[in-house]
């Protein structure tokens, strides 16, 4: 049987063969300078004739630190300190001062001073009352050990190369000193069958093969004639580094969308924001805990906002005092306008909504008006891997005429259906400013429990009259997180992940 | 914190409650199946935080607006609707007593409230003594503001004699002992400094010229509200008969306080007996704990509206009835009047009852309806942010988002970009230190993405597109948020050419290539004669270049770094907000 091979796949089994021994594939593509694939496509080629192949094996390589690296560039401590004195000819310094004047953390710097002493390069003594450092060498030759560091320029070790006794001594030291890491990576082995040592390459015919069409071939009809060498099609290809959306970009369109089909109109408001449209237009009480400082961001800078129109600003006042003309008896209390001026980064974007309501009455429009916004929002914590101190918030309100409940609850299970979650409850729950409210739960058949999936309610005649919309004109209202829906839906544990961009997740993501 | 439900909840936190099936059912005299109590439980308004079968114990938390959820006794009354095995108000009968509080009208200068009641025949076990602390500590926070709106004292009232007063005093014009420091007599003033709980509230008392104390007949020190109560008062086993005293500073607030703890304490078999209060100024005596049922009288079609359903008259007073309020037809055609519980401090409106008949009713029976109507929009600017967005990620450029809340420092000295704090955005009371302003760029957090990923596959593209916050005091709120894009290439071989290369395809792609030009220009952050300004239509709009090494290495990056940040916001017919 005669076997065929193209030219570079017979001169790299003739190299083999002459080697007869197992090279490591990556070494031998750089010694024969050709490509890597080019040569793992020719080792395939050697399988398929059963002539040769390749094994992989996991080896340890040793890499250099952060800090090894530095020593690598600026010299070990030692030949620091040393190349401070000699570069200023300086033959005796208190130790305090060499200390000072080293970039060393004590650590290093003490290390240093015993290598220096065990050199016999230098000696330290008290002897001035003063703990010196005299130099006592006249040159200071590279030591064993710099000379092995040195050696990292070119290439690592890994666990498989042949060390001297001394070698292994200097990686125990460098390993003592944090200096290595060890990493392990696959390394290909190339090998030869008993068949591909033995054949004779002058008897293999060579194939005309192409590894790909050129223009001129095109041109001269020449592709006609030419055997096109096979693809391994079922191999990945190397990665790409292509742009991508981040995701949490992805999931806030898609809810735009579904908002859109529902016809609901995107708003956007200030970040920065008044108290009064952050708590009071929604009422919340002027000493409700919510609102103390150690939840909220106040500013202080800018110190103050303008409150509006003056007519609003009194209704809003009436409300909480007596509950104004909504049938309320308020929360019953002096209502102060410079808590009410007082600036903040939004906690909500109920907030934004709010000043809806607001644009609502001054433009004397008419209902129906559906709007949503998608926003960021801010809370004073801590960061953590569950907490963050600012999140965006996903909410939607509808005011219309003769809303009720039941309507409320059919545009949220309408709303979380679109979502991908077909079963939901809704159960009663408290919101400051809305009545009824309700909490929302939707069943996940990916994690196969209820999970709860945001807040929602009529927003109470307190929040809604002051600004011209009464009964039986009512605002309907909801919300929920987008980033606990979007750690549920990437499978992300640490929460900081979604604003901390790691490369590898941004690359790999799947939508 | 990323709860779901986080929105609406308006960053309050819910307070919790341990509920031990077995009492429970005591409380309620009927058998419990734990995973039913479980389903029950999210009918009545109490969301489930943990189910321990095996001890066989619930915990539950509760809303802020209702207090009188804070003991198992209080829930039990609402189950007992839930189940139909009572209907309408719980009746709690007041025994009439003789003792009085004399109000001093010089308490209006610190505290001008207070309320009392007596509590006869206790006889507590374990769990009620932990229910009876547990619900003082809730009340002072839900109701109390951390009792600087109202405050409780419990004493034993066979230690002291009536009549009391309460009056306030000169800080340091008399001497007692208090509370968990009973071995030293101690002036208010030296309480405050040196007593735990004095420093803990000494704030509530901040520059007031008097103290608010109670006194018995006898002179002796019973309280010193909202601090500590006097040792002579203490609360033993031996205790029969309790005298609370409220205190504060809303008197709404005090008398729900002492309603929700006398019925709890009544619930638990304990007799309550009124005090008379007389509040000298004007002569008016009160009399307190007041139980009496508050009527509202509703109307029928109001609540069905709101709902969307159409209960008839029985069915919505059964609803009304079964969440524990009394409820009849009233005189007025249509309306129904109802007579609310002295626990329940969360009714200050019709709309009150809507959700109360809605709970009657069970949420799970509400039907759901679609209304339709509204043709949607997106806002402008979002649809440009996605716009760039293509062009971006068409240029090989990966998206990063990032937080809008910054450190100064690493945004402006890493820059080498000099700031004045004054011409900028700051936090007044940041928990983490490191957050003290918002950005005003996007390159520096750019800069700070390419350290936490410096390790990863070169090269490394990134870009952002979002919101930055300039300091404006001609707005309303004194700050004006806009949309800025920051691109950065970082890799051996980055360059001007390169980023200039993506400027051009970006302008190409929005058609506004003609009118932007690029003119030398300075600036520290950049490398000199390697940076350009970006003018559109001759404004500037942002700044394109290398970056200044001294700039790479504070962020402690290895290679090259070129960067471009444009304000979007100037392009044509687009305006955030």
């Amino acid at each position: 049987m005669g076997i065929k091979l193209r030219q570079n796949v017979l001169e790299i089994l003739k190299t083999l063969q002459e080697k007869n021994i197992e090279c490591d594939a990556s070494e031998l593509a750089k010694e024969l300078k050709i490509d890597y694939i080019i040569l793992m496509s020719a080792v395939n080629d050697l399988d398929k004739v059963k002539l040769g192949g390749f094994k992989e094996k996991s080896i340890d390589y040793l890499y250099l630190t952060d800090e090894g690296l530095n020593y690598l560039k600026k010299g070990l401590p030692s030949r620091q300190l040393i190349n401070y004195l000699v570069k200023n000819k300086i033959k005796e310094i208190s130790i305090a001062e060499l200390k000072d004047k080293s970039e060393l953390n004590d650590k290093s710097f003490y290390r240093a001073i015993q290598n220096l002493r065990h050199n016999k390069w230098i000696a330290t003594s008290k002897a001035t009352g003063e703990n010196k450092v005299y130099i006592i060498a006249d040159d200071f030759p590279t030591t064993e050990l710099e000379i092995f560091l040195k050696t990292f320029e070119k290439k690592p070790f890994n666990d498989k190369s042949k060390l001297s006794k001394k070698e292994v001594e200097l990686i125990g030291t460098l390993n003592k000193r944090n200096l290595i890491r060890r990493e392990k990576r696959t390394q290909r082995l190339i090998f030869l069958t008993p068949e591909g040592k033995k054949i004779d390459v002058r008897k293999i015919e060579i194939l005309k093969e192409f590894s790909k069409i050129t223009s001129q071939m095109l041109t001269s009809g020449e592709w006609k004639n030419i055997d096109l060498k096979p693809f391994n099609v079922s191999i990945s290809g190397p990665r790409i580094h292509a742009g991508k959306i981040h995701p949490l970009i992805n999931i806030i369109n898609e809810i735009r969308e579904i908002f859109l089909s529902m016809g609901f109109t995107e708003i956007k408001g200030p970040i920065v924001e008044s108290a009064f449209f952050n708590f009071d237009a929604l009422f919340q009480p002027q000493d409700h805990p919510a609102r103390e400082m150690q939840d909220t961001f106040y500013l202080n800078n800018p110190k103050q906002s303008k409150l509006p129109e003056r007519e609003r600003v009194e209704a809003v006042k009436a409300t909480h005092e007596n509950g104004g003309d909504c049938g309320s008896i308020g929360w019953g209390y002096d209502w102060s306008y410079d808590i009410a001026k007082k600036v903040v980064l939004r906690t909500h974007t109920t907030a934004t909504t709010c000043r809806r309501l607001a644009q609502f009455y001054r433009e004397n429009e008419k209902p129906p008006v559906k709007v949503f916004s998608i926003d960021k929002v801010f809370r004073n914590e801590r960061l953590d891997h569950s907490h963050l101190a600012e999140f965006m918030q996903i909410e939607g309100i509808v005011i219309d005429e003769n809303v009720t409940l039941c309507d409320l609850r059919g545009l949220l299970t309408e709303f979380y259906r679109k979502m991908g979650f077909p079963k939901i409850i809704t159960r009663p729950s408290f919101f400051p400013y809305t009545e009824p409210s309700l909490e929302i739960a939707v069943y996940s058949e990916k994690f196969g429990e209820w999970l709860e999936m945001g807040g929602s309610g009529i927003f109470r005649p307190e929040v809604t009259y002051p600004w011209g919309i009464k009964d039986p004109t009512r605002v309907l209202a909801w919300g929920l997180g987008l980033e606990r829906l979007a750690m549920l839906k990437y499978r992300r544990g640490d929460i900081r992940d979604l604003y901390r961009n790691p490369l590898k997740w941004l690359r790999e993501v799947s939508y | 914190m990323v709860k779901g439900g986080i929105l609406l909840k308006g960053g309050i936190k819910m307070p919790t409650l341990e509920l031990k099936v077995e009492r429970l059912e005591r409380l309620l005299g009927k058998k419990l199946n734990i995973k039913d109590l479980e389903y029950d439980l999210q009918w009545i308004g109490l969301d489930l935080e943990s189910i321990n079968e095996k001890e066989n114990k619930i915990k539950v938390e509760y809303s802020p607006n209702r207090p009188d959820f804070s003991s198992p006794e209080g829930i039990a009354r609402t189950l007992k609707g839930y189940y139909e095995l009572e209907l309408g108000a719980p009746i709690y009968k007041v025994n009439p007593g003789s003792l009085e509080i004399n109000v001093d009208p010089v308490v209006n200068k610190v505290r001008p409230f207070i309320v009392g009641g007596v509590i006869r025949n206790i006889d507590l076990d374990e769990d009620e003594v932990a229910t009876l602390m547990n619900i003082q500590e809730d009340l002072h926070w839900a109701l109390g503001r951390d009792r600087k709106k109202v405050a409780i004292g419990v004493h034993d009232l066979d230690k002291i004699v009536p009549p009391y007063l309460y009056t306030a005093v000169k800080p340091d014009s008399c001497k007692f002992r208090a509370l968990q420091l009973e071995h030293f007599e101690l002036t208010p003033a030296e309480i405050l400094e040196e007593h735990p709980k004095g420093i803990k509230y000494a704030h509530i008392l901040e520059g007031k010229e008097v103290y608010p104390i109670i006194f018995d007949k006898n002179n002796e020190v019973i309280s010193f509200p909202p601090i500590i109560n006097g040792i002579l008062t203490m609360v033993t086993d031996d205790t029969k008969n309790l005298f609370i005293d409220i205190t504060g500073t809303d008197f709404r607030a005090i008398n729900y306080t002492l309603n929700i703890l006398s019925t709890t304490l009544s619930d638990m078999g304990a007799k309550i007996e009124s005090v008379k209060v007389n509040y000298n100024e004007d002569g008016r005596q009160i009399i307190t704990p007041d139980l009496k049922l508050m009527k509202w009288t509703v109307s029928k079609k109001y609540i069905n509206d709101y709902i969307g359903v159409n209960l008839s008259e029985t069915e919505m007073i059964k609803c009304f009835q079964k969440v524990r309020f009394n409820a009849k037809p009233s005189g007025e055609k249509g309306k129904i009047d109802i007579w609310v519980p002295a626990f329940r401090v969360d009714i200050m409106h019709e709309v009150d009852f809507v959700e109360e008949c809605a709970i009657g009713y069970g949420y799970f029976n509400l039907p759901t309806t679609i209304r339709e109507g509204c043709i949607g929009e997106f806002h402008p600017f979002q649809d440009y942010c996605n716009k760039i967005r293509k062009i971006m990620i068409g240029a090989q450029y990966l998206e990063v988002v990032n937080f809008m809340l910054t450190n100064s420092e690493r945004h402006y000295n890493f820059m080498k970009r000099e700031y004045n704090l004054k011409d900028h955005i700051q936090i007044l009371n940041p928990k983490s230190k490191e957050l003290d302003t918002t950005r005003t760029h996007l390159l520096p957090v750019l800069m700070e993405n390419l350290l936490f990923n410096r390790s990863e596959e070169k090269p490394i593209k990134i870009f952002e597109v979002g919101e930055i916050i300039e300091l404006d005091l001609s707005t309303e709120t004194g700050a004006r948020q806009e949309l800025h894009l920051a691109a950065a290439s970082y890799h051996e071989n980055s360059n001007f050419t390169e980023i200039r290369s993506l400027l051009d395809h970006l302008t190409i792609s929005l058609g506004i290539n003609e009118k932007i030009k690029v003119i030398p220009t300075n600036s520290p952050t950049y490398i000199e004669g390697r940076v350009g300004k970006i003018l559109y239509n001759d404004e500037s709009i942002g700044i394109i270049g290398e970056i200044n090494p001294e700039v790479i290495l504070n962020f402690n990056l290895e290679f090259p770094v070129a960067a471009l940040e444009v304000n979007i916001n100037k392009f044509p017919g687009k305006q955030l907000i």
